[in-house]
């Protein structure tokens, strides 16, 4: 990555405040194992015949988005590019049912239209008039990591100079159930499943308002764990960086041994002496979760603040001074994701 | 913008399995699109696209122990990387550091999960598995089968989501984060999508008439293709010889409808303009369109006028070979780009638009004879989706 990539702003629809970053000072904890979005006033954004038209992720998405944009002051990004594991579930879940129980008669197509996985991305460029490239990536963990990259090759690439990010997930009890038996979420002792809305604007302009700079990621599936120390330092390199001078590590451990161990084993052998935080404790578990560290850690860059629940209870060190932070998201111990965000 | 090599190639669709049965397809005029067999519906009058094989007898192609757990995207999506990767010499197990694979689908594993839904409220584990077995597992499975790929990626934007899997390899060679990529898509036919389309009233009772005054609809089709995408420096290191080049790509959004293209077309004459541009092409130089096509009357109009204001009086011969696939979905840019490489660039023909007869009002008048009046240089490929997701490819002969 060669330019320099912001991110401008940022907000979260999560089980914490909505629009907000109240989390950082007043986080909300809970010890259920499916937690729903906390939904914002809807109406604040959107009139009433169009909200009824939209489902609720469609909702939170387009609302996300909509104040990412005004606080940016831009009508239309360069770019729309949307992370997603399983887009519209609700409605997808809906037409399958319905398609079963009523074999395959007398079906609406209104679930099937909004089942789509790029049914959100695009419904933001027809709210908000917006022709430019557009696409979305539904690679389970890695989804909304792959939609960034795309990003900031695009921005490499001089095709762009800002883009509009998003990671959209619902979730609704049927399929939790189903995650549940397959091991994913919902083990005991484990980080609350919940509903993802992110929503972001990478620009290449600096500006006193960008909350922080993005300066390097690396998304590999190595050959073993020599590949993935190349890989990595490689990256780090090309920012200006390397192991040693990393202020902080956020990892997308989630209190599930299955997937923690992964993470230990990388952080111990590569980073043994770096403070580790986690996010999953306090915006929750599903496939495109990574979204909310990218953004909680431009947040703490932004605010020079590193909320104490943040750090990782398994490794007793704290910042000193917080110059940057190494997002790590992995799935299965196949895939990983490496993110760099500096201070400005 | 460095042009992209397209070193290798495969592909699996209702009309063959293979690049040279697809091509011989064709040449002979012989659509795939007939009456349901493989898949299991009660909506038996709906002609589709199928590839002609079970699951079990793909998965004795792969070597697979039967009977196979795979579902059938994923053995299509295997049987057409097989034969992309064995034809750009990288042998299976044997992947080069830096290539990674980049592979697009809506369908995934949902023809899997709707057979077993019944029992999804009492499942154990493996049932829980297949239920939640998502897009990106998916995309995993088809790629674990040949070794390890460097990154894996699954890219959905609807009916143009291979194209958009082509244009993100095309992006990453450009900026050095890989030196080759696998890219395309994969589609198997599913009762869900099935009926999804026919709830939305688009699909023809009969075979699909790609820009006829009387076209009814479109013909669902399922496939798998993938290309080989290269830079110059990795074509070198290893000797290969390119069939052709990624020379353009553009995307757009029409931000029209969630269903439905805008009548001007906005978001295909931006996509195809912009691919231009990058190809640092005229109009008057693309020999061929690969037309999107579907056959549904909104698309087929749409795409006209998008086609007439980017090209003016002198539109290139174009014709939509859905007419011979059915519409692959998510694997159709793959699966277009595959077929238009090797009949207009290799083999200098074009597809023919079967089933044309009658013109539309102020429609184009798609190929009916597959002599070209000139050589085919550089060809052009649409692929448009859902929410307006519109892209486009051009392909140009290679000379090296």
């Amino acid at each position: 990555m060669n330019k320099s990539v912001f991110i401008r702003s940022a907000q979260q629809i999560s089980f914490q405040q909505p629009l907000s970053n109240e989390w950082m000072s007043s986080p909300i904890f809970t010890t259920q194992s499916l937690v729903k979005s906390l939904n914002p006033q809807f109406k604040d954004y959107l009139s009433p015949l169009e909200a009824r038209r939209m489902g609720g992720l469609q909702k939170r998405a387009l609302v996300a988005t909509l104040k990412v944009l005004k606080e940016c002051n831009l009508e239309h990004p360069d770019a729309i590019i949307t992370g997603t594991a399983l887009g519209n579930l609700i409605c997808t879940e809906q037409f399958l049912e319905s398609m079963i129980e009523n074999g395959e008669q007398m079906l609406s197509p209104t679930h099937f239209m909004q089942s789509t996985h790029n049914t959100i991305g695009s419904a933001l460029a027809i709210y908000t008039h917006n022709h430019g490239y557009n696409t979305t990536y539904c690679h389970s963990q890695m989804s909304f990591d792959l939609a960034l990259q795309d990003a900031l090759m695009q921005m490499d690439l001089g095709k762009i100079s800002n883009a509009l990010v998003g990671a959209f997930e619902e979730i609704e009890d049927g399929y939790f159930g189903l995650l549940q038996k397959s091991g994913y979420i919902g083990v005991h002792g484990m980080d609350p499943c919940s509903e993802v809305t992110v929503s972001m604007l990478l620009t290449s302009i600096a500006e006193k308002e960008n909350l922080c700079r993005i300066a390097g990621m690396c998304i590999c599936r190595p050959q073993g764990i020599d590949d993935l120390v190349e890989q990595l330092d490689a990256m780090l390199q090309k920012a200006g960086a390397n192991r040693t001078t990393i202020s902080a590590i956020l990892s997308g451990k989630n209190s599930n041994p299955s997937c923690d161990n992964y993470y230990n084993e990388l952080l111990d052998t590569l980073f043994p002496k770096v403070p580790t935080l986690k996010y999953k404790q306090i915006f929750g578990e599903n496939f495109t979760a990574s979204a909310f560290g990218l953004y909680c850690a431009a947040n703490c860059l932004k605010e020079n603040y590193i909320p104490e629940f943040l750090y990782d209870p398994c490794r007793n060190l704290r910042c000193n001074e917080i110059s940057n932070i190494l997002l790590v998201n992995q799935e299965r111990g196949k895939d990983y994701s490496f993110i760099l965000v500096q201070k400005i | 913008m460095k042009p992209i090599y397209i070193t290798g190639a495969g592909i699996i669709s209702a009309v063959g399995c293979g690049v040279m049965e697809n091509i011989e397809s064709l040449k002979k005029g012989e659509t795939g699109i007939g009456p349901m067999h493989y898949l299991r519906s009660r909506h038996t009058d709906i002609p589709v696209g199928e590839v002609k094989q079970t699951n079990d007898e793909l998965a004795e192609r792969l070597n697979i122990t039967l009977p196979t757990t795979f579902g059938r995207g994923a053995l299509l999506g295997m049987v057409a990387l097989k034969e992309a990767l064995e034809s750009a010499s990288i042998l299976p197990g044997q992947i080069p550091k830096r290539t990674h694979f980049v592979s697009a689908t809506t369908v995934g594993g949902m023809d899997r999960r709707e057979l077993n839904y019944s029992n999804e409220k009492k499942c154990g584990k493996w049932g829980a598995e297949i239920a939640t077995y998502n897009c990106g597992d998916f995309t995993s499975d088809i790629a674990e089968r040949f070794g390890t790929f460097s990154s894996v990626q699954t890219v959905s934007t609807a009916c143009s989501a291979a194209t958009n899997a082509i244009i993100t390899g095309a992006n990453m060679i450009n900026c050095a984060i890989a030196d080759i990529v696998v890219a395309g898509g994969v589609e198997s036919l599913s009762m869900f999508h099935l009926n999804g389309f026919n709830t939305l009233m688009i699909l023809d009772r009969e075979q699909c008439k790609p820009f006829d005054a009387n076209r009814a609809g479109l013909n669902l089709g399922e496939g798998a293709a993938y290309l080989i995408l290269e830079s110059a420096e990795s074509v070198r290191k290893r000797g290969v010889t390119p069939i052709a080049i990624l020379s353009g790509w553009g995307n757009a959004c029409d931000a029209h409808h969630q269903t439905a293209s805008s009548p001007n077309g906005e978001g295909a004459y931006r996509a195809m303009k912009e691919a231009l541009e990058a190809a640092g092409l005229q109009p008057c130089d693309i020999d061929y369109i690969n037309a999107h096509g579907t056959g549904t009357p909104n698309n087929d109009q749409s795409e006209s006028e998008a086609v007439k204001r980017l090209f003016g009086e002198n539109i290139p011969p174009l014709s939509s070979t859905k007419s011979f696939t059915g519409h692959t979905t998510s694997a159709s840019g793959s699966i277009e780009a595959v077929l238009s490489i090797y009949a207009a660039l290799k083999e200098q023909f074009l597809p023919v638009n079967l089933n044309w007869n009658t013109p539309m009002e102020e429609g184009i008048i798609p190929v009916t004879s597959s002599k070209s009046k000139r050589e085919i240089a550089h060809i052009m490929t649409n692929a448009f989706g859902f929410g307006g997701n519109d892209s486009c490819l051009i392909l140009s002969r290679s000379n090296l």
